[in-house]
């Protein structure tokens, strides 16, 4: 089973551009192809490469303990969940922004500067926590799962951190960027021992998937 | 849903387990098995105590275990005192204070459990069982190369047939952040990014520094340099400082003994790893076997730590993770660490004696033998017996006088006369 490597991709758009990516240092996988929705496992049995496609959250989880020997997740999962990896790449798509964010009236008599004791709503508390602590600004966070530009329209929060990409979904409730926490694109992940243990074939892929990153001109929405 | 309080009442504290016999055989197999090999090496064990002066104990632990330190207030002598997080630090203090007067080397070995506070809710173990040896008062690369050759063995004594040993060099990495102009803030997080191989992070640190290119090329080659043998060769091309090039000299030695231990095939190695920086001052290690996230056991050179008790020595180290060593070996681990006893003796009647002389005798002999002490039926008796992993059922006192011993793996079934099992000719 050691001489497999197997990936955890998070399902959907990061999956596809991955499998592209990877597609163009010759792997890849048919099976996957086929379009099978419901299937969590892929193989490609000549190349002996897995393929385990899992939540955006759960890809560390999978690296850290060893199910996956590499894994691809966006720099705010890694941010927030500080889990014991390596990430030797950027690869450059996925590009969002981590922000606080807050509405349109509020903004325009707000101060940033005097923000004290101020109540926060995200999917992302450590991040939120570790942010506002380094500014000396103490925060009420209220950990939200989901449509986290909801909570200042009915009153849950004045603010929130959330990523965005375009700002549309942002715009469309009335909000507006306060201050930007992080710029934030998907990386590649390795599992500590796997780095170890089969480091020739996975330097390989570290160094091929540098080389393809490089070439490609970063598009950023 | 309905949780019953009375599984609380007996819960365990969270990072601690209670190993039952078949997982305890497991790790007591492990622990004799290296015992074995470092008694071969000539190490000698030493038993630190559990409970020490954090005071004392403090001036041998580096930052990041310093946190996770077990402490309380001691009624008797009005001190702190703590459970000690790491072996490693005790010997040095027993070694610098009372073996001073015995001649150098010192050859070292413990198995012992520490207690550290982890992050709480991830699952991860705060009490480590440890097993290590410490070789104290040599500074040769022959010292660092006899800690690899014998983690190796080790491995391979325990049934590991595929892991590595992943090798770094601490005076390399310092080597090269000597003299660097970063605040100690920035410094910090170069350092978390080389330790992450983040090489866009740290490309991302340095774009804004004032560092020389050639230096900034020393530290932008760190996180990629992981590998077989060529990255020493690799590493010599890149970095030009003295410190980092005796480092290199340092491994390529080491090297050239792992060979004549023909033990190169395990070894790795990786100038980016930074675990272990607290009282580590040369070569570091750490053991990997396939399809385990964490290290089963790790260590290296520590020329300071016994200094810091008043008596400087050259030392170097290293410990295996026992509870590691399980996790990655359970499955392999269930051939070799034996669970199995020979045989349950069954007495009928009243008296016992008979049956109590034949297992005097049969645990003479270095048989693992047990008397069946309750009075119930054959078929009770057999599926006890099963369960319990014995290997055969003896009965006695039988109406026609014949012992009866039944296999259990298939029931096959022998008829001996009593005299006959206390003849020296008799095998189980």
């Amino acid at each position: 089973m050691s001489d497999w490597i197997t990936f955890a991709l998070p399902k959907g758009r990061i999956m596809h551009d991955s499998m592209e990516l990877f597609g163009r240092i010759g792997i890849t996988c048919p099976e996957m192809e086929e379009g099978n929705s419901r299937k969590l496992v892929f193989e490609n049995p000549s190349s002996r490469y897995r393929f385990i496609a899992v939540r955006a959250t759960d890809v560390p989880t999978y690296v850290e303990y060893g199910c996956a020997d590499l894994g691809v997740v966006g720099k705010d999962t890694l941010l927030e969940q500080g889990k014991d990896l390596y990430e030797p790449l950027d690869l450059k798509f996925g590009y969002c922004r981590l922000v606080v964010a807050e509405p349109k009236e509020l903004r325009q008599t707000d101060d940033p500067a005097n923000w004290s004791n101020i109540r926060v709503a995200t999917k992302y508390p450590n991040i939120t926590e570790r942010y506002f602590a380094a500014k000396g600004i103490q925060v009420e966070i209220i950990k939200l799962y989901g449509s986290i530009e909801l909570s200042p329209l009915v009153g849950l929060s004045e603010r929130i951190v959330d990523l965005v990409s375009t700002g549309a979904t942002l715009r469309d409730n009335g909000m507006v960027e306060v201050e930007t926490i992080a710029e934030v694109t998907s990386r590649l992940i390795v599992n500590r021992a796997s780095l170890k243990t089969k480091h020739a074939r996975i330097a390989r892929i570290i160094e091929g998937l540098e080389k393809v990153v490089g070439e490609t001109p970063v598009i950023s929405v | 849903m309905t949780f019953h309080d009375a599984v609380s009442d007996t819960m365990l504290p969270k990072g601690v387990k209670d190993f039952l016999p078949v997982k305890a055989a497991k790790v007591e197999f492990l622990d004799r098995t290296l015992h074995q090999v470092f008694s071969q090496w000539a190490f000698r064990p030493i038993l630190p105590p559990a409970l020490e002066y954090l005071h004392v104990l403090e001036k041998g632990l580096g930052e990041g275990l310093r946190e996770k330190t077990f402490r309380f207030d001691d009624r008797q002598s009005g001190k702190l005192v703590a459970f000690s997080p790491d072996i490693t630090p005790q010997v040095a203090r027993i070694v610098a204070t009372r073996m001073r007067e015995v001649p150098l080397p010192l050859r070292l070995c413990y198995t012992g459990r520490v207690l550290r506070h982890t992050e709480q809710q991830v699952g991860k173990d705060r009490e480590i069982f440890q097993a290590g040896v410490e070789l104290i008062g040599l500074q040769s690369p022959e010292a660092d190369a006899e800690m690899i050759a014998m983690a190796v063995e080790c491995l391979k004594a325990i049934g590991a047939r595929e892991f590595t040993i992943d090798i770094g060099q601490v005076e390399f990495f310092r080597g090269i952040m000597d003299g660097l102009p970063l605040s100690d803030l920035l410094a910090r997080q170069v350092q978390t990014a080389i330790a992450r191989k983040d090489l866009s992070g740290l490309q991302a640190l340095l774009a804004d520094t004032a560092i020389e290119p050639a230096a900034r090329q020393e530290v932008l080659a760190l996180p990629r340099l992981f590998g077989g043998r060529e990255v020493l060769q690799r590493a010599a091309e890149v970095v030009t400082n003295e410190r980092s090039r005796r480092a290199l000299e340092n491994l390529g030695r080491v090297l050239e003994i792992l060979e004549v231990y023909q033990v190169e095939e395990h070894i790795t190695f990786d100038l980016g790893e930074l675990r272990g920086l607290d009282y580590h001052t040369g070569l570091i290690f750490q053991g990997f076997i396939p399809g385990v996230g964490r290290a089963v056991c790790s260590g290296g050179r520590y020329d300071d730590l016994t200094a810091r008790y008043g008596y400087p020595a050259p030392a170097t180290g290293f410990a295996f993770n026992l509870l590691n060593l399980l996790f990655a070996l359970d499955k392999e681990l269930d051939a070799v660490a034996g669970q199995s006893s020979d045989l349950l003796i069954v007495q009928t009647g009243v008296d016992k004696q008979p049956a109590q002389r034949l297992a005097r005798a049969l645990r003479q002999r270095g048989y693992a033998v047990a008397r069946d002490i309750i009075s119930r039926e054959l078929p009770e008796t057999l599926a006890y017996a099963q369960k319990m992993n014995f290997r055969h059922v003896l009965i006695n006192g039988e109406h026609d006088g014949e012992i009866r011993l039944i296999r259990l793996a298939d029931g096959a079934e022998r008829r001996l006369a009593f005299p006959d099992v206390l003849s020296p000719d008799f095998v189980l």
